[in-house]
């Protein structure tokens, strides 16, 4: 499943390090992007290993709030 | 040497704190494995979270257990040395480019832009500034990460200290264009070295403690550091413009009436040609502001009695004179007749200190 979120508490370029972190730390994650100029998250995981309350629980733990963004 | 300590006072202030915001990531992430055994799993769901994903407990791990002080001299010592390197390197790349004095009053003055646009985004004033920033690629960042993760012997501080030169902050690329700017490659090393030095006292200090003391600190740091690169930023157009002679930089009023109230009007005896001696002293040019006849040549002269300060790199923008005065000695320039009303600018090439002639006589 794709998804893309709005982080609008990066305030550095080293939140999007340590956000696609997320990936060593979550299983089932195949590709997550973080951008600071669009604060943004896009995440592409497989729904039998992670959900996205976990995905969304995980990164608030790193003291990001993410919203979903609608298409 | 006033540059180099200029450059060192930056580093403690602005750059510390911005360097820390990007790179204190790293130095955190490089000794989490080692200690992510010591972490008591939390209760409740947290506990069942953290079983489940096994790795957080080390991501986790630098909030409650942070860096040694060996981590962060072994990883601040590995940077410097990789900064004095990339000082060697920009200093001579400038070299090469052979910057004249108004590009380098171009480059001072993009430089005064990107710190004030970066001191803004810091404040978060509008989404446009985080465009005044660079967002290392991601293969970067993940392999940079990946390497954090990898162990916790001194190899590893060291490795990543020397990888920060790949994610600079904004103060530190305002620098390396400093550093570029002045074309020799020690300069640009040894403001290089000095930066990294101030910066790195305060990245020890902040670092040991902020991580400690929590986010709320590292916030409070964050908006100091903005403001703090916002004065820099403007000190740094306002050199640009003074070195470019625009009588629009933002202290020329001021600095006018005060060169008002100190001119010295020199007319030739003979009417042949306008003899002018300046003074280069450690706090600027005197006189500041010289009348003279216009329609004559001039005889212009710079003396300089035991002088270590940035007025001794003298710069004449429209003359294309960039000249470093000797420590006790003279320098002339011998100039065409000025038509009537022209104004001569002159600076130290930082735009710190200039003076005028003006041929209104």
């Amino acid at each position: 499943m794709k998804q893309t979120y709005n982080v609008p508490d990066m305030h550095c370029p080293a939140c999007s390090m340590l956000l696609e972190g997320l990936e060593d730390d979550l299983p089932g994650i195949r590709r997550i992007s973080a951008s600071y100029h669009k604060q943004r998250l896009d995440v592409d995981f497989d729904e039998a290993q992670v959900s996205e309350a976990e995905i969304m629980a995980a990164a608030e733990e790193l003291g990001y709030a993410l919203t979903r963004r609608e298409r | 040497m006033v540059e180099f300590f200029a450059a060192f006072i930056t580093g403690l202030t602005a750059g510390g704190l911005s360097c820390l915001a990007v790179q204190g990531g790293l130095l955190t992430g490089s000794i989490a494995p080692s200690t992510a055994t010591k972490v008591p799993a939390k209760k409740g769901s947290q506990s069942r979270k953290r079983a489940r994903t096994g790795k957080r407990a080390a991501k986790q791990q630098p909030a409650t257990e942070p860096p040694s002080a060996r981590t962060i001299l072994l990883f601040l010592g590995a940077k410097l040395v990789a900064y004095a390197l990339l000082g060697l390197l920009i200093g001579a790349l400038g070299s090469v480019l052979q910057l004249t004095p108004r590009m380098s009053a171009l480059l001072m003055l993009a430089i005064g832009v990107f710190m004030v646009g970066n001191g803004l985004r810091m404040l978060n004033v509008h989404p446009i500034f985080r465009y005044f920033t660079f967002e290392p690629p991601s293969a970067v960042t993940r392999y940079l990460r990946r390497k954090a993760k990898g162990g916790a012997t001194a190899v590893t501080p060291l490795f990543l200290g020397t990888l920060t030169v790949l994610i600079p902050c904004g103060v530190t690329q305002a620098m390396m264009a400093l550093a570029m700017g002045t074309g020799d490659a020690l300069r640009a090393a040894g403001l290089m070295t000095a930066f990294t030095l101030g910066s790195s006292v305060v990245f020890f200090a902040v670092g040991y403690l902020a991580v400690r003391l929590g986010g709320v600190m590292q916030k409070g740091f964050g908006q100091l550091a903005a403001v703090v690169l916002l004065v820099l930023g403007f000190a740094s157009v306002n050199s640009g413009m003074n070195l470019l002679g625009v009588p629009l930089s933002f202290l020329q009023p001021v600095r006018t009436a005060a060169q008002d109230a100190e001119a010295v009007t020199v007319l030739p005896a003979d009417d042949e040609q306008n003899v002018i001696t300046i003074q280069a002293l450690g706090w600027g040019y005197e006189p500041r502001r010289v009348h003279a006849r216009a329609g004559v040549p001039t005889e212009l002269t710079f003396v300089s009695e035991n002088l270590f300060s940035c007025s001794r790199a003298l710069v004449i923008p429209e003359w294309n004179i960039r000249e470093i005065l000797p420590e006790t000695g003279e320098f002339t320039v011998n100039l065409p007749a000025q038509p009537l009303g022209k104004v001569l600018n002159y600076s130290c090439s930082m735009g710190m200190y200039f003076g005028q002639i003006v041929f209104d006589q």
